[in-house]
């Protein structure tokens, strides 16, 4: 369920994908300070996709400044100067959404993905111990969305919605976490809703053929098990109509900055992202 | 209020640009689009502020050319019904509350499950984000009562939305021009018309 939420770059200013970039440095670093070096490497789109939005609400951004990159200390970086606080959400959330997920994979993967999982357990559960103590409305959200998601695999004739509303309650939860303001709490929740609603259909769509060779749990493959050939135009329909909820939710919202990467991201990243998922893997 | 802040135009834009930010404005915030959504009382709220807005800057410059704001207020769903089956249903949407809606419209059974039930609870998973289920609903009501104006643009307007296509080229090569297809690009050139109010614009 990670990397789909991504920009599309070649429809981006050069100073909006500087900025962009920014905010993906800043939040490896900030991992790095609050959950040690290893943790670095959980580091998510779909993460700095949560910063961009923090950031964009917030009061001031005090710019940015130049740094190292850990990785490659040769290559010089821009990270934000200040915003430890959004910065700081968007790291818990990478720690706290990793967990779970290999609780998940813990739960029902095969053998290999089990050890892998045993063997990084002991790391995430400090880290997610200390994620959990900074957010613990984050770490509620998540661990509901978990909860949900297990019993609504359980029923055999699961509807495409109900499928994905623990995805899309949590983050419709975790996005409205960013504001006081009860307005823009109500449409950051809509917003939230649809956008995990796309992750987690898009997500259900790429795993499609996978999903059904395996019989695993996929809401299309349920949906669509009695009418195969239109299923594809069904699927883009579905996804599509999240898209537009979320960008006449998004639409309502009064942005203070990088509105840019956001008006990018909804309007050209996530439905090259859908075409790719959809139409191309399918061609070859 | 800033008027020129509302709409996003500098106090030196020409009539012109004043009416295309306007217009621009208009189409976004539209309460068609938001008929079936949570964020319906936020929609029209701006669409008020830019209405406003441009009243006031048209009637700054006391332009005699220059029309004044022409989108309506209220969504399709407020004024379009004249007989309805389920007024405290509709009321109890309008105010958000979902679970009690719902639970009136699950008591009726049998025959009382008529094209406006169906409507209504389209409305209610719209709301609640379930589009799919929304999307079957809204079918089942035009398909029970194929002349309802009400249902027709509720089912067309959904329509458009489940064709992402914001930035105005086509990113998935479905091919061809389809019926449903020609149906939204109607829809659509109707919005625009509205949106030109019968000014000759169009």
């Amino acid at each position: 369920m990670f990397g789909f939420v991504t920009v599309d770059r070649s429809e981006m200013l050069g100073k909006d994908f500087d900025a962009y970039k920014a905010i993906y440095c800043s939040l490896c670093k900030q991992l790095g300070k609050e959950y040690t070096f290893l943790s670095r490497f959980i580091l998510s789109y779909d993460c700095t996709f949560y910063a961009v939005m923090a950031l964009s609400l917030e009061d001031d951004c005090s710019g940015f400044c130049t740094g190292r990159c850990r990785f490659n200390p040769l290559k010089k970086c821009n990270y934000l100067k200040n915003n430890e606080e959004a910065l700081s959400k968007a790291a818990a959330l990478s720690i706290i959404s990793v967990y779970y997920k290999l609780v998940d994979n813990i739960a029902d993967g095969g053998f290999f993905e089990k050890l892998l999982c045993y063997l990084l357990m002991p790391f995430f559960s400090v880290w997610h111990k200390k994620a959990k103590k900074k957010f613990p409305k984050i770490e509620e959200a998540v661990a509901e969305m978990s909860k949900a998601q297990f019993e609504v695999e359980r029923d055999a004739d699961c509807s495409i919605d109900k499928a994905a509303d623990p995805t899309a309650t949590m983050l419709s939860k975790v996005l409205s976490f960013l504001t006081d303001d009860a307005e823009t709490c109500r449409i950051l929740s809509t917003m939230g809703y649809f956008l995990g609603k796309w992750i987690y259909l898009i997500d259900a769509a790429n795993d499609y053929d996978d999903d059904m060779k395996k019989s695993n749990f996929n809401p299309y493959v349920i949906a669509f098990r009695d009418k195969k050939p239109s299923h594809l135009k069904d699927i883009n329909a579905s996804l599509d109509h999240c898209l537009s909820e979320c960008l006449l939710s998004y639409n309502l919202l009064e942005v203070r900055r990088f509105n840019r990467i956001i008006d990018n991201l909804l309007i050209y990243g996530l439905p090259k992202k859908q075409e790719s998922v959809l139409y191309k893997e399918n061609k070859n | 209020m800033n008027p020129y802040q509302v709409l996003g135009v500098s106090e030196t834009a020409t009539d012109a640009e004043v009416k295309t930010a306007y217009r621009e404005l208009a189409k976004k915030y539209h309460p068609d689009n938001y008929a079936d959504s949570p964020l319906a009382d936020l929609a029209e709220q701006k669409m008020k502020e830019v209405n406003e807005a441009y009243d006031m800057i048209c009637d700054m410059r006391k332009n005699p050319s220059g029309s004044h704001s022409t989108y309506s207020q209220g969504a399709y769903n407020n004024a379009q019904y004249t007989h309805t089956n389920f007024p405290d249903v509709r009321r109890l949407i309008k105010e958000g509350r979902l679970d009690d809606a719902m639970q009136i419209l699950n008591g009726v059974s049998g025959v009382g499950r008529n094209a406006e039930w169906y409507f209504l609870m389209g409305m209610i998973f719209s709301r609640k984000g379930w589009t799919e289920q929304a999307y079957s609903y809204f079918q089942t009501a035009c398909r029970m009562e194929p002349n309802n104006q009400e249902f027709i643009s509720a089912l067309n307007n959904m329509n458009a939305r489940r064709n992402y296509n914001p930035s105005g080229y086509n990113t998935v090569n479905s091919g061809g021009c389809s019926v449903c297809d020609v149906c939204t690009t109607l829809v659509c050139m109707d919005c625009l018309c509205d949106c030109c109010g019968g000014n000759g614009c169009c």
